[in-house]
């Protein structure tokens, strides 16, 4: 496990184990952590806490990094918090190559900027896209549904969104 | 030259762009292009017809799913499942019911687990006859399309004769599927059993020793164990580079630790390694289906929980409890306590798995799903650097990405 000092907080949720740790040490935690033999970054992803009751978050966004261990199966979910707006964090696609396209999409679907990455694009919204569709202030309905009877009630412009 | 394209990954990049006069030729492949599995666009750029760069370009079948998730209550998350993985339904739909059950804590009964294996190892099974069949129509292989469907189309048979849906089956939920097997289908499935070895010797015939099939796969697109590990490959483009990683052994998940099977593997590393691998799986799920169907067990193919899943008709006439948990079902649903987690099931493409954050409310906070294809297209460009522009149909062929899969 990496040193004591890069966690903040660990614990087990419904059976995966995960640590926090600070959004500037995730690059140094996830080099840690890969030397340790976590050598699969299954996936990168973020959650919006945007109105979230049901616990008390540190920041808005939290980014996650499902990490496994390929010889002794273990997995190991590495978060952190970050806020601001556009948010900031450490690209790792030089530690982890499938990063790559999952920081873009992270970008294209949060807007959170991963710094040092070397072309971040959306990658699965079109590159003239107004806003981040996976933000929780980001309507359903965004898109505009023509002949709709409920025209007014569905259409919010992703701009005022 | 040797170029780095992502740490750890290097491609010799010598050669004479002597075509164009030292000028390499960038040209625009799909979106549209019936090789590209979907609506994939490459942008190749060749020295003469030699690939030296390409950059996969994604998006064009987003659909928004995961925002979709996020709007609609946990049971009818389900449907969406369907339909990321098109070609693989019910595998989608395990790995989130099985997301759903983790964090609420729920087992279920012995055979919901037994049915959800047989209908993942039917899905594994029909996904991989689409890829054969069209691989082999893109190499000039064109009964073998006629063939592999034949066998889709009894798959899709059991499909509807199970759960109603030929293709979006909705069957396994959360709580366990959507109900118990009917005679007919188990007597489909043993007849099925019995003829589909029959059915993997007839492709292997016409494919296996097939020169034109060998000269078109063989040595195109390799991909070392290495780089496999490193680009974050799973499924048959890991096991056709020699590394014997199938979460169904590794990561066991619904019972699959209780069957006997093998995990196909191939040290090729080629297109022709990965076709292998897949035949190979093919015959190991009949193995699979077969002992499911002798085992099968009886009892309950839901769990007991009437805060999750709904009462029986019968029950509704005189109790009126049971009117009471089906109307709060079906207008408020369930929630799921606070937490995340993530799960992951092997699919025909390899790691889809589901991770779910909640935040204890009747509908989720996060969806995301971790598709095999995203992941696995990104050593598209390894694969298919200095080979022909005609074999990039081979290797984007047997990397078998679904692009809903990938898109989302």
């Amino acid at each position: 496990m990496i040193s004591e000092t890069l966690i903040v907080e660990k614990g087990v949720s419904a059976g995966d184990p995960w640590v926090t740790v600070d959004a500037p040490k995730v690059h140094e935690a996830l080099a840690a952590l890969k030397t340790e033999g976590y050598t699969l970054l299954v996936f990168l992803s973020c959650v919006d806490h945007l109105v979230d009751a049901s616990r008390s978050w540190p920041a808005r966004y939290e980014v996650v990094y499902q990490l496994r261990n390929m010889e002794t199966r273990e997995q190991l979910r590495l978060r952190t918090f970050i806020e601001g707006d556009p948010p900031h964090i450490d690209s790792v696609h030089d530690v982890f190559p499938p990063a790559n396209w999952d920081e873009r999409e992270t970008y294209d679907m949060f807007g959170i900027v991963f710094d040092g990455h070397p072309e971040l694009t959306r990658i699965l919204m079109p590159d003239d896209w107004v806003g981040y569709p996976l933000r929780r202030d980001y309507p359903v309905g965004g898109e505009p549904v023509e002949f709709s009877e409920e025209h007014e009630m569905w259409q919010t412009a992703p701009d005022k969104a | 030259m040797t170029d780095t394209i992502s740490r750890g990954v290097t491609v010799d990049r010598t050669g004479e762009a002597g075509a164009f006069g030292g000028e390499l030729l960038t040209i625009n492949f799909g979106p549209h292009h019936p090789s590209t599995h979907g609506v994939l666009r490459l942008i190749v750029d060749l020295d003469g017809e030699q690939v030296r760069r390409l950059k996969p370009v994604i998006g064009y079948l987003h659909t928004g799913i995961e925002k979709q998730m996020e709007a609609l209550r946990w049971q009818q998350g389900v449907t969406v499942t369907d339909r990321h993985d098109y070609l693989s339904p019910p595998i989608n739909n395990l790995a989130y019911a099985l997301a759903v059950e983790k964090l609420m804590g729920v087992e279920v009964p012995p055979r919901a687990n037994a049915l959800r294996v047989i209908m993942s190892e039917l899905t594994r099974l029909s996904s991989h006859l689409v890829w054969m069949g069209t691989s082999g129509l893109e190499l000039g292989a064109m009964s073998m399309l006629m063939y592999c469907f034949r066998e889709r189309d009894t798959i899709l048979d059991m499909n509807e004769e199970i759960s109603g849906f030929r293709m979006h089956t909705s069957y396994i939920r959360p709580g366990g599927v959507m109900a118990d097997s009917t005679p007919r289908f188990l007597e489909m499935l043993d007849q099925f059993c019995r003829d589909m070895p029959g059915h993997v010797d007839e492709y292997e015939a016409l494919l296996t020793n097939n020169p034109i099939w060998r000269s078109r796969t063989i040595g195109i697109g390799i991909l070392s164990a290495e780089d496999a590990k490193v680009l974050g490959a799973t499924g048959p483009m890991l096991r056709g580079s020699g590394v014997a990683w199938d979460l169904r052994r590794s990561m066991p998940y619904s019972g699959y630790e209780n069957y006997d099977f093998e995990i196909a593997t191939s040290d090729m590393c080629d297109c022709y390694g990965r076709y292998l691998v897949r035949i190979k799986e093919m015959r190991e799920s009949i193995k699979i289906l077969r002992q499911a169907l002798d085992r099968l067990p009886d009892g309950p193919v839901n769990v007991d929980d009437r805060k999750m899943l709904p009462p029986p008709r019968e029950e509704l006439e005189t109790s009126m409890e049971a009117v009471i948990h089906h109307f709060k079902l079906f207008t408020e649903g369930y929630s799921v306590p606070p937490g995340d987690v993530y799960v992951a099931v092997e699919s025909g493409r390899g790691e889809n798995g589901c991770y779910i954050a909640s935040d204890g409310t009747h509908k989720p906070r996060r969806v995301k799903f971790r598709s095999a294809s995203f992941v696995n297209l990104q050593a598209l460009e390894r694969m298919a650097l200095n080979h022909f522009l005609a074999d990039m149909v081979a290797i984007i062929g047997t990397a078998d990405t679904v692009l809903g899969d990938c898109d989302r």
